[in-house]
Order: structure tokens, then sequence, then C-alpha cells
């Protein structure tokens, strides 16, 4: 319960219906896409403005209280979640595209915009968004600027960081600061590409500019059926190696394809299938056949037992449609999941993938794999019903193991959803204390009080003593200085 | 459990559902389907929400008494515009119609819901109620008040209420109410102007004169006539005074005549069975049929609703009928859902789903037989999906492919036509404020279209729709889709040269006349 | 003035032959007084020189091949350079990974050498970058007129070794090309110009080389390059990379420009996406050129500036490209010298500025050429200028919002100001 003081300012700057502070309601804000944290806010803002979020920030801050941005909530890493009874600020209100300025392929928004939805209206101008997660339909923008999102197509295309041109800020201390804007390239330090990914802790960001790309002329899909998913992963290692740059690929596994064909999203997958690996093209029409013929050889010389092409535009979304609700279809096998995101170099793809099934029998826990395989970005969604406390066990050690397997072979606990509240445990199995302290003084030079997203991406333990007066103890002590890859 | 006394029986009930309320993995795919979690931007006004709302009543962590609960519980449309997008295929309308079972049982429901399910459930108040709508509707002053109202309805302090998704207060809101209800009861008024003035005075486009108006053509000259099958133990297109090709022996369908329907949009019901004949269906009454229940299904009434169901299975089992026609698309959900709704009734269970199986949209039916092709209209037209036949039924193509079927109709795509109006059965009287900004979001786009009409497929979006343009000061007309294939097929001469409005057959007046029974 | 020899500690911590001090500093910096010059051999050495700078208030001046150091680069009196360019070796290389981890120092044709007999490339055509090293072009982070298509550097740098100001080894990101652990250092330290810390090796995406690499180049006066600029600009095609190039001095009236369009992909691709370009603009090319020669092209392009005492750096949006270069406003005066434009990123560069009216009259050009700019949303940078000049125009502008962070993070890695930078 935050105090009545509080209360009233925040209405009269957002009004009676964007402020929610009646504890029954704050329920629903108890998690975000990930279910496993609970933690239910102290209230709730629905700003419009950029003027009304300063507002509330200012009002907020002058209480001492914690803030937690909020988008969609779709989020898979826990990081919209309030902990310490936080005032959640969510975005949901501010949902207007500004500006779509065709002429320059760019377009400003606010940052409750939802991703797909821009894509639908720079299509008119022969113009799309290119970042694009599997919740596309459902997440905003803003939350994407936060998480910095990928999606299938960023092999071809990149991330949300390449498309963030400009960004308009709140700060922690309730200031404006507009970073970046009109277009790329602007002179001094990257702070746009250095906000974007700060899962809320660094501001708000409240007006977005992003780039947009034109609409390839043509695509290609195929689907390569293994039955074997090692197979699927050898296939993806040879089509990179032989120079083909596909938009996107993709691999769907066992588990996971027999829980999208029993969804209302049945992308008519075969179900005795070990793998399905969807590989798209784009660009223009000419060229995109031979290319698809040489992606479809190496997946027959990899094992398939079968490519299709979608004969149509249909095809080709059901084909999507099955691989980017697959997360939802997962409801259907078990009450809960939890899925990972750590990131391999693609060459390890294979060896990784026996190892997490191994990982996943020794538990006797059903592991379904649905990734970004071309990026070497995985997925391994662990099924489970919490209400069975042994199971919920083997699951934490289960989970732990495979990012550990993923470390090992040189890549990263995430590569796309965040580190959270759920992975920031994890921070120091790719990190030091001197990145994490260099990432604690960056945070505290945007945050000096502490109030953004506490509690999320850095754990506690890591964070470094600051004297009275601001000056961090000991930063310019040596660290031990073992050379090794980066 | 923090239900009380005899809600325990209630409260397990829901629980049962548990495992369907599991079946959401929290993703957020259905938020920006929802009409309301789109415009209030709460989360508790979200499907996602609402579902965590009753996990937490199962969980015994929320009272189902609670304001929390009864408010976001209370003002969803019940649209199921969330049930399409989930990839879980959580079953929304089903569970929340349970929410509002224990809803209603932990708080009473307020007096006006009461009242309206009430009235639509007992006949003898039903028809009462409908005939003294006509006669009201009749003397043209809710049409008067409608005009009246449109200037303060477009003033600016509403819609800033609106934008900040606040209702008003408690004597605005039953001012409100009182006027929308006048301007729905005008709305449920024929579009004779469309029909009359406006077609008469534009020609028909080159291409499709040959076919000529029904006024003008000859029993002999118009298209797919004087066949007709002369089926002699019911009243076929012959004895009805009709000409088309039907097959030798035609599939049957008995008409739901619905409450709502038979009582205000009479025409309707006759439109249907003429079109629905003209198509090669044999018509069937269904005696004793009655309101099919899915207004107290929605409200949370779940035993009046079975009892409805109950009643209306015997009815059309008695009429044995292959299809069973709606033209409701509200009431065509309920019949559907039948199966689901008497899945615990050990007597009834086999026979509703063996029921609800032959319940078809009065546009599938058609789309099944082409449809067969009138008089050009030369009018342009824009669509707007019921939600319980789009997102409840899964009925998309049908309707377009029937509008496509009608000549010289110029169909304009609707922005947001897959959104409710904001109708949503009775939501437009609890939920003024809510409801209004929905609804003048449709209205919005409706009038962005340039149409001549607005074409629907249920009475309960024709009066929101209709009582939404009214206020805005506009003249569009809603129409059922059935309504524009009627006048197409009329002015083909499809139903013979003496047939008119009004001058109805005997066979058609039979199967379209609503219930005895009650 | 010659710059003195940097504090006897700091060169000694080094053997004598990887210290250059006087004339063969000067040599090894382009003719540009610098003083000293320290070759440190690996990152321990690097972290040993950083952290005796800031112990003896030494101010360095990071560099790579030194190609950069008329970007603002000079040492203050007892400073030194410190290249990094011995630190050249590749760590790791996994071709099928498309993934490259190297020292600093790699020289640009090095790395060429390494990844081209796997048919890959770093797709970087920033200027200057031939002569550069891959630590060099990453701390610059200057985008080319490729990086519409491949995006820019600091979209491709994976991670980064890095000593920063006040001695810390930091390693960010990692060599996996989608990583969102912990906050994104890699951009922060990625085109900042050496002014937080001295990188030491970096990790890079690398692309497969397209099939095919052809350049269209159409020829004619300024108004008719800029009429192909703008189809260039708005076509649906997949254009690589544009860049238009007036040549000579002088007002608008009578010179030359030239517009090379960049097309690549596979060799059915790229014929039929130049036949339909050329289709578009509506009038013939005055040539193609394709494989060696295009890559010889685009070689000498991409060293355009070459050693210019002045080049000024203008963005704004692309659609303002005329304004930008001075010609559709009241933006006389600053077309005197010889531009290169990205048409695809609205980048417009100018070199060759005349310096007759002395550096008062230089610095009152570029400041009312920038308030023009600034006034339509731009920027104007100088990216190689004589100190005289830039300490009166001033590097950058205003700088926004950003001012404030920008300079609390540099006191956060560098907070004895120990590194010398003119970023931000």
């Amino acid at each position: 319960m935050i105090p009545a003081t509080l209360t009233k300012s925040l209405v009269e700057i957002c009004g009676r219906g964007g402020v929610i502070v009646d504890e029954e309601r704050l329920l629903v804000y108890e998690s975000d896409a990930l279910t496993a944290y609970r933690h239910r806010p102290g209230a709730v803002v629905l700003p419009r403005t950029t003027a009304e979020v300063q507002g509330a920030v200012t009002a907020i801050a002058r209480h001492g209280l914690p803030i937690v941005p909020r988008g969609a909530g779709t989020g898979l890493s826990g990081g919209a979640v309030a902990l310490d009874r936080a005032v959640v600020i969510g975005t949901a209100r501010m949902n207007r595209i500004l500006e779509i300025d065709a002429a320059n392929h760019r377009a400003v928004l606010q940052p409750g915009v939802i991703n797909a939805e821009l894509s639908a209206a720079a299509r008119p101008h022969g113009l799309y968004y290119a970042p694009d997660p599997s919740s596309q339909t459902a997440c905003t923008i803003g939350g994407n600027v936060a998480e910095n999102s990928g999606g299938p197509h960023c092999l071809k295309y990149g991330v949300t960081s390449r498309y963030v041109t400009g960004l308009t800020v709140v700060l922690p201390d309730g200031s404006v600061a507009k970073l970046g804007g009109q277009g790329r390239d602007a002179p001094g330090y990257d702070l746009v590409g250095l906000f974007v990914g700060s899962e809320g802790c660094f501001g708000i960001a409240t007006e977005i500019e992003v780039g947009l790309l034109p609409l390839p002329e043509g695509v290609r899909t195929l689907l390569g059926i293994f039955d074997r998913i090692e197979d699927a992963g050898r296939a993806v290692s040879d089509i990179v190696s032989a120079g083909l740059l596909p938009a996107a690929m993709e691999i769907i596994d066992g588990p996971t394809i027999r829980a999208v064909e029993d969804s209302v999203f049945a992308a008519g997958y075969p179900t005795d299938a070990e793998a399905a690996l969807v590989i798209e093209f784009d660009g223009v029409e000419a060229g995109l056949d031979e290319e698809a013929a040489r992606a479809a050889g190496f997946c027959r010389r990899a094992g398939a037992r079968e490519v299709r092409s979608a004969r149509d535009e249909h095809e080709r979304m059901a084909l999507w449609k099955g691989r980017k609700k697959a997360f939802g279809a997962m409801g259907r096998i078990a009450p809960d999941l939890l899925v990972q995101d750590a990131t391999v170099p693609r060459t390890t793809l294979p060896s990784i993938l026996k190892g997490i099934s191994e990982i996943g029998k020794r538990y006797d826990l059903v592991v379904a794999n649905v990734f970004h395989a071309g990026d070497g970005n995985l997925h391994p969604n662990i099924l489970f019903d919490r209400r069975d406390e042994d199971e919920l066990e083997r699951v934490e050690r289960a989970s732990k193991e495979i990012m550990q397997l993923c470390v090992d072979a040189g890549g990263t606990i995430t590569g796309e959803h965040g580190v959270g509240l759920d992975k920031k445990h994890h921070m120091p199995l790719i990190y030091g204390s001197a990145e994490l302290g260099a990432m604690w003084g960056v945070r505290r030079v945007f945050d000096p009080a502490g109030v953004m997203n506490p509690g999320k991406v850095l754990p506690e333990e890591t964070a470094p003593e600051w004297t009275a007066n601001g000056e961090e103890q000991g930063a310019a002590e040596p660290v031990a200085a073992a050379v090794a890859a980066p | 459990m923090p239900v009380n006394g005899g809600q325990g029986t209630l409260a397990r009930a829901i629980e049962e559902q548990e495992e369907r309320l599991l079946n959401c993995v929290h993703c957020g795919f259905c938020l920006p389907a929802c009409p309301t979690y789109r415009r209030l931007g709460d989360e508790a006004d979200s499907p996602r929400g609402r579902l965590y709302l009753m996990q937490a009543v199962v969980e015994g962590r929320l009272d189902a008494g609670s304001d929390a609960f009864q408010t976001h519980i209370g003002r969803c449309l019940g649209c199921r515009a969330c049930e399409p997008v989930c990839p879980s295929g959580v079953e929304y309308g089903h569970l929340l119609e349970l929410a509002r079972h224990l809803g209603g049982s932990a708080r009473r429901p307020a007096l006006l819901a009461r009242l309206l399910l009430r009235v639509f459930g007992t006949g003898w108040l039903a028809r009462p109620a409908m005939l003294a709508g006509r006669v009201l509707r009749a003397t043209g002053l809710p049409a008067l008040a409608t005009r009246l109202l449109s200037g303060r309805h477009r003033s600016g302090e509403r819609r800033d209420r609106q934008g900040r998704g606040e209702e008003p207060g408690r004597i605005a809101r039953a001012a409100t109410g009182a006027g929308l209800g006048l301007a729905m009861l005008a709305a449920s008024s024929p579009a004779r102007e469309l029909f009359h003035k406006r077609l008469a005075a534009r020609p028909a486009r080159r291409e499709h004169r040959a076919v000529g108006h029904g006024k003008d053509a000859t029993g002999a000259s118009a298209a797919g006539r004087g066949n007709g099958a002369t089926g002699a133990s019911a009243p076929g297109p012959a004895a009805a005074g009709l000409s088309t090709v039907a097959p030798p022996d035609p599939p049957t369908v008995a008409l739901l005549t619905g409450c709502v329907q038979a009582g205000l949009f009479a025409r309707v019901n006759e439109a249907t069975a003429r079109v629905l004949t003209a198509n090669g269906y044999r018509v069937v009454p269904a005696a004793a049929q009655g309101c099919c229940g899915a207004l107290h299904a929605h409200g949370g009434d779940l035993e009046a609703a079975r009892d409805m169901a109950r009643r209306n299975i015997g009815a059309f089992e008695g009429a044995n009928p292959d299809f069973l026609a709606m033209n409701a698309s509200g009431c065509g959900a309920a019949m559907a859902a039948y199966g689901s709704l008497l899945a615990d009734d050990r007597l009834m269970g086999d026979r509703a789903r063996q029921l609800a199986e032959r319940v078809r949209d009065v546009s599938q039916l058609l789309a099944d037989r082409g449809p067969v092709k009138g008089a050009p209209l030369p009018l342009r037209v824009t669509y707007d999906a019921p939600c319980h036949l789009l997102h409840a039924q899964g009925v998309a193509d049908p309707p377009a492919r029937v509008l496509e079927s009608v000549p010289g109709l110029e169909v304009v795509p609707l922005d947001g036509a897959a959104e409710c109006c904001g109708g949503a059965g009775i939501y437009g009287l609890t939920h003024p404020g809510l409801g209004g900004w929905i609804g003048s979001d449709k209205v919005r786009s409706v009038l962005a279209t340039g149409a001549d009409a607005l074409v629907t497929g249920n009475p309960g979006c024709m009066m929101q729709i209709g009582a939404g343009l009214a206020l805005a000061g506009s003249r569009i007309p809603v129409v059922h889709l059935v309504e524009l294939v009627d006048e197409s097929y009329r002015r083909a001469g499809l139903y013979g040269p003496q047939a008119s409005r009004g001058n109805m057959p005997a066979g058609i007046r039979a199967a379209t006349q609503p219930g005895r029974s009650a | 003035m010659s710059a003195a020899t940097a504090s006897a500690g700091i060169v000694e911590l080094l053997p004598p032959d990887r210290v250059l001090t006087g004339e063969a500093a000067s040599e090894w910096a382009g003719g540009r007084d610098v003083g000293t010059v320290l070759f440190p051999a690996d990152t321990n050495e690097v972290q040993a020189l950083v952290r005796l700078a800031n112990e003896t208030g030494t101010p360095l001046l990071p560099a790579g091949n030194g190609s950069w150091l008329g970007a603002g680069g000079w040492t203050r009196d007892g400073g030194a350079v410190v290249s990094t360019s011995r630190l050249d070796s590749v760590v790791h290389y996994e071709p099928a990974d498309l993934t490259l981890t190297a020292g600093a120092g790699l020289g640009w044709r090095k790395l060429g050498a390494v990844v081209e007999p796997n048919g890959q490339w770093l797709p970087v055509d920033t200027p200057g970058v031939g002569a550069g090293t891959l630590g060099g072009v990453a701390a610059c982070g200057v985008p080319g007129p490729l990086s519409g298509r491949y995006g820019a550097i600091r979209d491709n740098v994976l991670g980064l070794e890095v000593v920063t100001g006040d001695g810390r080894l930091l390693r960010i990101g990692g060599r996996v090309v989608k990583n969102v652990a912990g906050y994104d250092l890699v951009r922060l330290f990625t085109g900042s110009r050496g002014s937080l810390g001295v990188i030491t090796r970096v990790s890079v995406r690398l692309f497969p080389r397209p099939g095919a690499d052809v350049t269209v180049v159409f020829g004619g006066g300024v108004g008719e390059a800029l009429e192909v600029a703008r189809v260039v600009r708005v076509t649906s095609l997949p254009v690589a990379a544009a860049e238009m190039v007036v040549r000579g001095t002088g007002d608008e009236t009578g010179r030359d420009a030239e517009l090379a369009v960049r097309v690549l992909g596979g060799r059915a691709e790229v014929d039929d996406v130049r036949a339909r370009l050329v289709a578009e603009v509506g009038t013939g090319p005055e040539g193609t050129m394709r494989g060696g020669e295009g890559e010889a092209f685009h070689r000498e392009r991409t060293a355009w500036e070459g050693r210019s005492p002045i080049v000024v750096r203008m963005t704004a949006l692309p659609d303002r490209l005329a304004a930008t270069m001075g010609w559709a406003g009241g933006g006389a005066g600053r077309t005197r010298g010889e531009i290169a434009a990205d048409v695809l990123g609205g980048v417009v560069r100018v070199k060759g500025l005349s310096v007759d009216d002395g550096i008062a009259g230089i610095a009152a050009t570029l400041t009312r050429a920038r308030s023009e700019l600034e006034a339509m949303g731009g920027t104007l940078t100088l990216s190689r200028a004589p100190r005289e000049v830039a300490e009166v125009a001033g590097w950058t502008g205003g700088g926004g919002g950003g001012g404030a962070l920008a300079r609390k993070l540099k006191s956060l890695f560098d907070p004895r100001s120990v590194l010398l930078s003119k970023c931000p």
C-alpha cells in the first residue's frame, strides 16, 4: 500500500483510471510471462505521455519508492516483476504511433505500441519493422527496447538495437533526456545502444525512433523433417558454411511439434518427426529459388526424410504460426514451463542438443526445444508441474546444468530474453567481478539512487561499495589480470 | 476457500476447471485482442488478468464477492476475441460463464441486469415487453429522442471522461443508459430509406441490367426460376409462392426465432426463411422453442441457461431438421455450445451434443449453396463481424462469400471489423461508459468507410452500432446480411411477382413464429 | 614547438625497441608531432602502462596504426601515444560460426587475408578503414555507406577486451551473435574513440561474401545526381550502398558529380536488381564495375579523406540530402570543398575546405553551417581538423540531453582523465 499522499498526486497526474492501488486488483501484476516469480506491486500507474511519466517518476521518487517499468508483461525473465512492493509504471496507454516518415524509412512511436502493429502500420508504405520476437503480436516496442529483443529473422537482419535510432527517456531522477534521433550516426557515445537492453534499470523510454526496412519482394520457406535433431543442427551449420544467408532458420523438436499440432495453431508438421527445420529466404525474386534449392540439398544430405516448401502465403503463415505460438502451446502438455535462452556457437549445436537431451533424461524431465538455430540461440523448455515439489527441484538442477553446458561451449546465458530476476544469479558464470562492477557503475550513472527496477540483472553481492560522496571504493584497485579471449 | 456457505459447491465447480485454467501459460498473446484492455490498459481488464483472478479464487487468495473480481469479470464483454489468438487453447468463454456464475452467487448482480435476464427468459414477460417496444418504436419517439440526444452525445466532455477510462456517475449512467436504450430501439427499425429511396435513385450498373429489378421482372424472365419442388408435407418453395432450383430431396432447416429477433426483427426472420428457401432448403417449423439462454449463460445464470437448453433440445428434436439455422450469432454460439453447457447432464448430454453439431449460421448455409444470385444492389457496404460468429464460432469466410455473391455490391473493408462493437448483450446498458467508448470507435471506423450501409449478423450488434451511428448524427442504416440478400432476390423476382413486403406466404410465417409454450 | 618525451617511468616500462620518440615518433604519426609512441605487446603491458599513467598523471592517447590521429588526437606535454598495433594475433576463428576474435592491432588487410579464403568478410567501409586496425575501427565506430545493409561496426562487434582509463581489465560481450546478458557495454566502448579505455581485443561477426558485387556508376551534374540519389533512396530494390562524390571546388554551377550504387548478393539477384535499378533511374549509367575493378574502386573510396587537414562530417535525415550539402537553403559557403555523401544514410563529408580565410574564417563558416544543420535536426562534426580550428569551432555541437550522462560515464571509467580523446 503506497502512502495516500502519493496516490493523490498520481491520480492528479494520470487520472483515476490510470492509478491502481487496490490490493486485490494488483494481483494480476504479480508476474510477467515467467510465472515462476510472484511479487505484488505497491501500485500500478498507467500514464499516457512523457510528461505524465515524468510526473509519476518524480512523485514516486519523492517518496523514495522503487519503480518497475512494464510493457505488455510478455517477458520471460521476470524483468517486469515488482520486488519490494515497487510501483509499476505501465506503458499500456502509451500506444500511439507518432510519425511514420516513409521517406526516411523511420517511425517515431510511444513505447506501448505493439511490435506487429508497427509493421502493419508501415505496410501501406511498403515498409516493415524487422525485429520479430515470437510474441510480436502482443509485445510492445518499449519492452523490445528494454530487452533488446531478437526474433527468428534477426539471423539476417539483426536485433532491436540495430533499429533503434533515437530515444526520449525519463531518467530515474525525473529529468528527460533525448538520446540520438533523426536517423543514425549521432556523434558522441552510443547512449541509445547502451540504453537498449538495459532492462528498465536506466529509465523509461517514452518516445522511440526506429528504422524501417522495405518489404522484401519475395519469400521462400522450406520445412525439413528430420528423424534426429542432431541432423537438423548439422544442416544449419552446413547451410551457413556454404555462404548462404537465410532470413531465418528455426528448429522445432519432437515434443514441441506434438504440442503445436495439438493446439489451435496446428501447422501440419508430422507428429512422429524428431525435428522440423524451418528455413526462410527473402529478397528479390531472382535467385530465391536457387538459394532455396541449395538449402534443401543440404537438408537432404544431412539426413532429412522430407523437405517441403510452402506453396503459398497461407502455408507459409501456417509454418510460422506453429513456430511462433510454440511457447503458448506448451501449456497443452504441462501446466508450467521454464524456458531457457542460452546462445552457443553454431558449430556446437549438435553436441549441445545431445547434452541437453541427456540432462533431461537424467533428471526425468521433458525438455522441449524450439529455437533460433541460425543464431545458435537455444530455447530449451523444461516442462513441469509446480505442485510437484520434487520435480520442481529437479527442474532447478537440470536448468543450471544446461546453462553451464552452454557457457562451457563458449556461449552466453541469455540471447534475447534478458537476465531479469531469473538469471541474475547466473551472471557470474560469464562475468567476473570487474565486469559486474563496471555494470553496477554504469547503472549508477543513470540511477544514482538505485530506484529503477532494483533487484534485477546484477546480483546484489557483486555490487561495489560506494563511499558517502558517491565515489566507488577501490575502483582504481588493480584487478587480477589473466588474459583470455573476451 | 473464502467463499461463504452455499457457494462451496459453486467454488468446487470452478475448482474443477483448474486444469483448464492451468492451460494458461500467462504468455499475454490475448492482451491486444481484448477491447477492454486496449482502452483501459489495466491488465485486470485483459483475458490473462481475468483468468489470473479466477485462478486466485481457486487458490483461495481472492473472494469471488470482492470488488476486484466483480468489477473485472463484470467488465468483460464476452466477445471471446481472445480465444482464437490463444496458443494454449484456453476455453475462455466457458471459464467466464463459470466465473460469472460464481460471482453472481457471491454477490447479487445489479437490479437492471437481473431484470433484463428475467424478461428475456420468461416468454409471458418477453412477448408483451417486445410488443411494447414495437409500439413505442412505431410512435417515432425513440428516433426523435435519438436525434435530440445526438447533439449532446457529440460533446467533448464525454469523450474526455472516456479517454481516462472512467464510468460516469450513477445518475449520469442511468440517463446515458436510457438514452442508449431508446436509440437502440430506434435502430431496430427497418432500413426503409436504404432499400426504397436510395436504391431506387441509383441505377444498377450496366453489366447487371440484364437481370433487372424485381419490380419490373416478370416471373418467367428472372434467372434461376421455374423449377420449384413440390413438397406436400411442409411449405415448400412452390407452396410459398417461391420459385427456385431445389434438389429432389432438399435439406431441412429449422430456424431459431429468438426473443429479440422475433420481437423487434421479425423481418429478419422472414427474410432468413425466404433466402434459405430460395437456396433450396426446406424450412420447417420448430414449435415450442424458446430463448436460447445465451444472455443467461453470459450473465452467469447457468441453471436458467441449462433449463432453456433442455427445452430447446426437445423442441428442435421434434422438428428433426438437418440443420438449425441461426441469424443471431449470439444465439448461434450459445446453441453450438449446448454440448458443453449440458456436459454433466447424464440424460441430455449426448442429445445436446448431437443437436449442437447441427447448428449453422445462416451465412454458412447460404455459402454452402453458392449462394443463388439475385438482382444487383448498387450499394457500397461494409461488414462488421459479430464476435459470436467470428471468434466464438470461427465463421469468417461465409459472410464474405455471401456478400460477394450479391451483384453490384461494393464491399469496403472496415477497420477493426474483428473487434467487438461494445453491444455484447446487455453490456451497452450495464456499462454505458466503456461500452459507449468501444461503440464510438466502431462508429468512427464505419463513418470512415463512406459506406451506404453497415452489414452485420446479430441483432445486438445491429442495435448497438445503429444507435451509435444515430447518436453520432449519422443516417447510415444497419442491416442484417440476409436482409440484403433478400432484397436482391426480391428485386430479381425470385419470390414471384406477387411477393412483396408484408405479403408473406403462410408457410414462411409458420416457420418464423416464436415458440408458444412458455 | 615539439612535444616533450613522456615521463621516464612510462617509457622505461617497455623495452627500448618498442618505444619511439622525437623524429621517429613524428614519422610514425605521419608527420604529426606526438612526442612518444609506446608499443605494448600484450594486454598485461597495456594495463601496466595505464596504471602507471594514473599514478604519474601521464596523459595517454590510444591508437592503432595511427591513421586517425588527425581526427582529434594529440598528446599533451609529457604524454604518449599507446599503439596496440603489436596486439595483432588472431585468437579464435571458426569459419562455420562466422565469428572471429583477434587482438585490437590486427591490421585491416591482414584480417581480410585471414577470412577471405573462406569466402567471408567484415563488411565495413568506414573512411580510412584500409590503413587501420580492427581495434581502431571499433574505437572510432564511424558507419560507412554499407552500414544500411550490414549494420555499422557497433552492430557487429560481439565482444571486447578493454583496459579502462583507471586500469581495470574488462571482458565484455562474448563471441556469440546474440547476447543480452547484462548491460550493453560493448556498444558504449565501440565508438568511444579511446576516451573510456584502450581496446585490446575484439570479437566480431563475419558475413559470407556475396557471390556478386556490382557497382553501377551514374554521372552528370549535381542536380542530376541528386535526382538519381532520390530514386535510389526510395526504391524498394535491395541496394547495399550508394555514395555520391562531387569533384572540384566552387559553387554548384558546373560541378560534376558521380553516384556509385553498390549491389550485393547472388549473381542472378544482382543482375536483376541492376537492370531494374537502371530502368527506374531512367538514364543509362556511365559504367558498371564488377569483381576486382569494383573492389579497387571501393578501396579508393574509403581512402577518400586521405590526410586532408580538415574533413567535416554532416548528418541529417536522408531526404534532406540537398539541404545538408548546403544547396537547398542559405547554406552557401560551405560547399567549397569536395563532397562525398552516403545517400542512404544522409551523411555528407566535405574535404579540402579552403584555409584562405584563416582559422577564424573557417571556424565561423563551420559554426554557421552547424547551426543551420541543427535547426533541421542534423549534426556537424569535425572528422579531422587542426587543433587550432577545432578549439574554436568545437569537434561536435551541443550534444543534447545525453551530455551530462556522457560526462559521468567518462569519469566512471577514466576518473583522472588519463585518456585523451575528443569524444564526446
